[in-house]
C-alpha cells in the first residue's frame, strides 16, 4: 500500500521545501503547487489525502477562497485541509476552527513558524481520523 | 508568501501621500474653525451671552424707567426683549438636540442669529430713543463679533446691515413712519437734519472701519489657521503613510524568519544523530534567535495595530470565564516551576462591554509575565472587580520585582531591565508598552506597584463598556 500523499499549496517555495523534507522524511508523498489555482488542479488531478494550505498567496483571501472551492467540488469536498499561515492571533487575523467552522471549512488552523513534530503529529492525526 | 493587506496587520504597500485621511475641515471652508465643534462652542458662548443681554436688558429698563425714561412704553420693550429671549430658548433648545454636524449649517445658523439680533437691536433703539440712545453703540460689537466668526465679505454684509437698519430706523422716525419715543434727559435731536446727518455720516464711517479692520485683522489669523491645518494635515497623511510602510516591512520580515526557523528546526529533527554537539548547540541558538525575531516583529505589528484603531467590533464578555480560560491556557508552563496560580474573582459575573482582542492581549502580556519573572514555586494571584467606577483587575506576582527608578521605563518601548534579562535572556521589550497603550485605547489606566525580589503587582483599572 502507498504512503499517502499530501498537497501543499502554499507560495513560499523555500517553506514548501521544509515540509517536503519533514514529511518525505516520514514517509509521505508530497506535491506541491504555488498557487490557489494550481493547487486546485492538483487536487482534483491527483486526489492527495491530506492538504496543507496557506492563507494569503497571490491575494489577500487566497487560501480560504481555495477551501471553499475544495468544499464545494464533490471530489475533493472530504479532503482534510490544514491552514497555516503567519497571520495568528497575535496579529489580528485570528481563526478558530469551532467558531469560525462555517467561515473556516478546515480541520486545523495553524500558526507558522510550525514545529515539524508538530506538523507531522497534525498530518497522522488527521490522516488517521480521514482513514477511520 | 506574497502576502498582501488584509484586514488585520495589513502589510499594506506604502501609500502616497493624500490629504483625505482624518478629520480636520479643509481650510478652504475658512472660519477661524476648524471644525463643527469649535463654532458650535463659540455658538453655546454667544447664546450665555444674549441671556446677559436680555436679562441686563430687563434690569436697566425697570431700574432706570422712573427715573430718567418715564415716556417709553414699558409694554413693547418687555415684548421685544421677552421675543429675544424666546429666540435664544430656541437656538439654546436646537444646540442641545442637534449635535455639530458640519461648519457650514453651524456658520449659517450663527449668521441668522446675528441677523436677529440686529433686528431686536433696532427694534429696542426705536422704543428707547433711536438716535438718542448711545446704546446704538451695540452695532458695533456685533461687526467686531462676526468679523471673529466670519470671512471678508460677510462681514461687511453684517456691518452693511447693521447701517441699514439703523439709517432706516432714524430716517422712518424724519419721516414720521416711525413713531419717536424721547429720552427724558437726552437732547431732543431727531429733527435736527445736521445733527442727524453728522450722527449717521460718523456712525456709517467708524461701522466700516470697524469691519475692515476686523477683515483684515481676521483675514491674517484665519492665513495663520488654514496655513496649520494644511500642515497638520499633511503630517496626519505622512504619519499614516509611514505606519503602513512599517506595518508592510514587518510583514516582509516575519515569513522569512519564519521559514528560516522551520528550516532549522527541521534539520535538527532529521539529522539528529549526524550533528555534532556544537552543531546542534549552535543550530538551537539559531532556532533562539529567529524565534526572538519572530516575537519582535510579531510585538511590531501589534505596535502598530494598537496605533491604529481597531476595526473589530466590542463583543460583551465575561470577564470571570474569559480569564479563567485565558489562565488555563498557561496552566502546563505554571506547573514546570511549580507556580501556584489563584483566580480572586467575585461570585456574580463580571461582564464586559470591550474589544476581545485587545482585552486578551492586555491580560495574555501581564499573566506570562508573571509567570516567567516569578520564582520557582512562586505564586501568582489575578483579581477582578467590578463597580460604579468601571471593571479592574491587577495581575500579581512573587518574582523578581521591579526597582522604583525603573518602574515607568519598563512601558518604554524595547526596555527591558537588568533583572528581567537575567531571568530570560530572550525578551523583546515590547509587551508592556503594547499592554499599556492597550489600556488607554480601552479608556483605562495601567499601574504597577513593586518591590525588588517581592514581586510586582500591575493593575489595570477604569476599563468601561465600549
Amino acid at each position: 500500500m502507498s504512503m499517502p500523499t499530501i498537497l501543499v499549496i502554499d507560495d513560499d517555495v523555500d517553506l514548501v521545501e521544509v515540509i517536503r523534507v519533514t514529511l518525505e522524511g516520514a514517509g509521505y508523498e508530497v506535491i506541491d503547487a504555488q498557487n490557489g489555482t494550481r493547487g486546485l488542479a492538483l487536487a482534483r488531478d491527483e486526489r492527495p489525502d491530506l492538504i496543507l494550505l496557506d492563507v494569503m498567496m497571490d491575494t489577500i483571501d487566497e487560501g480560504l477562497r481555495v477551501a471553499h472551492a475544495l468544499r464545494d467540488a464533490p471530489e475533493t469536498s472530504r479532503l482534510p485541509i490544514l491552514m497555516m499561515s503567519a497571520i495568528g492571533e497575535r496579529t489580528g487575523f485570528r481563526f478558530d476552527v469551532e467558531r469560525d467552522g462555517a467561515f473556516l471549512p478546515v480541520e486545523a488552523f495553524l500558526e507558522k513558524p510550525i514545529h515539524p513534530l508538530r506538523l507531522l503529529d497534525l498530518v497522522n492525526r488527521h490522516l488517521g481520523e480521514g482513514c477511520a | 508568501m506574497s502576502d498582501v493587506p488584509n484586514r488585520g496587520e495589513a502589510p499594506a504597500p506604502p501609500v502616497p501621500v493624500t490629504a483625505e485621511t482624518e478629520t480636520l475641515e479643509r481650510p478652504e471652508t475658512s472660519t477661524l474653525f476648524v471644525s463643527p465643534l469649535s463654532l458650535r462652542r463659540r455658538a453655546d458662548w454667544f447664546i450665555k451671552l444674549r441671556w446677559g443681554v436680555v436679562v441686563g436688558s430687563l434690569l436697566v429698563t425697570v431700574f432706570s424707567w422712573p427715573v430718567t425714561w418715564t415716556p417709553l412704553d414699558l409694554v413693547p420693550i418687555m415684548i421685544a426683549l421677552g421675543f429675544l429671549g424666546l429666540l435664544n430658548l430656541a437656538y439654546f433648545a436646537r444646540n442641545r438636540r442637534v449635535p455639530p454636524t458640519d461648519l457650514l449649517t453651524e456658520t449659517r445658523l450663527v449668521k441668522v442669529q446675528m441677523v436677529g439680533d440686529l433686528i431686536l437691536l433696532t427694534v429696542l433703539l426705536n422704543l428707547t430713543g433711536g438716535i438718542e440712545n448711545p446704546f446704538h453703540l451695540i452695532y458695533f460689537i456685533h461687526v467686531i463679533i462676526a468679523s471673529l466668526l466670519f470671512k471678508g465679505r460677510e462681514i461687511y454684509q453684517i456691518a452693511a446691515l447693521a447701517i441699514v437698519l439703523f439709517t432706516a430706523e432714524v430716517a422712518g422716525e424724519v419721516f414720521g413712519v416711525l413713531p419717536h419715543h424721547h429720552l427724558t434727559y437726552a437732547l431732543d435731536h431727531h429733527h435736527e437734519t445736521a445733527y442727524i446727518l453728522m450722527t449717521l455720516g460718523v456712525f456709517w464711517l467708524v461701522l466700516l472701519s470697524s469691519a475692515y479692520i476686523g477683515a483684515s485683522f481676521m483675514r491674517h489669523n484665519r492665513a495663520i489657521k488654514d496655513e496649520l491645518v494644511a500642515r497638520q494635515n499633511e503630517l496626519i497623511a505622512r504619519d499614516k503613510a509611514k505606519t503602513d510602510f512599517f506595518r508592510f516591512v514587518v510583514h516582509e520580515i516575519k515569513n522569512p524568519a519564519i521559514t528560516a526557523q522551520s528550516a532549522i528546526e527541521t534539520v535538527l529533527l532529521i539529522a539528529a544523530d549526524e550533528l555534532s554537539d556544537t552543531a546542534r548547540d549552535l543550530l538551537e541558538r539559531s532556532v533562539r534567535r529567529t524565534s526572538q525575531t519572530i516575537e519582535i516583529v510579531k510585538d511590531l505589528a501589534d505596535l502598530t495595530r494598537g496605533i491604529a484603531p481597531s476595526r473589530d467590533a466590542p463583543v460583551r464578555l465575561d470577564l470571570n470565564e474569559f480569564f479563567a480560560a485565558l489562565m488555563d491556557d498557561f496552566a502546563e508552563q505554571a506547573a514546570e516551576r511549580s507556580i501556584e496560580t489563584a483566580a480572586r474573582f467575585p461570585a456574580v459575573p463580571v461582564m464586559l462591554r470591550v474589544d476581545e482582542q485587545a482585552i486578551e492581549k492586555i491580560f495574555v502580556n501581564l499573566y506570562s509575565n508573571a509567570l516567567r519573572y516569578n520564582r520557582e514555586g512562586g505564586k501568582v494571584t489575578v483579581r477582578l472587580f467590578g463597580g460604579p467606577n468601571g471593571v479592574s483587575f491587577s495581575v500579581r506576582d512573587r518574582g523578581i520585582g521591579i526597582r522604583r527608578e525603573l518602574q515607568q521605563r519598563i512601558f518604554d518601548e524595547f526596555y527591558r531591565t537588568p533583572e528581567a534579562k537575567a531571568v530570560a535572556t530572550i525578551g523583546t521589550g515590547l509587551g508592556l508598552p503594547i499592554v499599556k497603550r492597550l489600556v488607554e485605547q480601552l479608556g483605562g489606566r495601567l499601574t504597577v506597584a513593586s518591590r525588588p525580589g517581592e514581586g510586582a503587582i500591575f493593575t489595570v483599572s477604569g476599563l468601561r463598556d465600549a
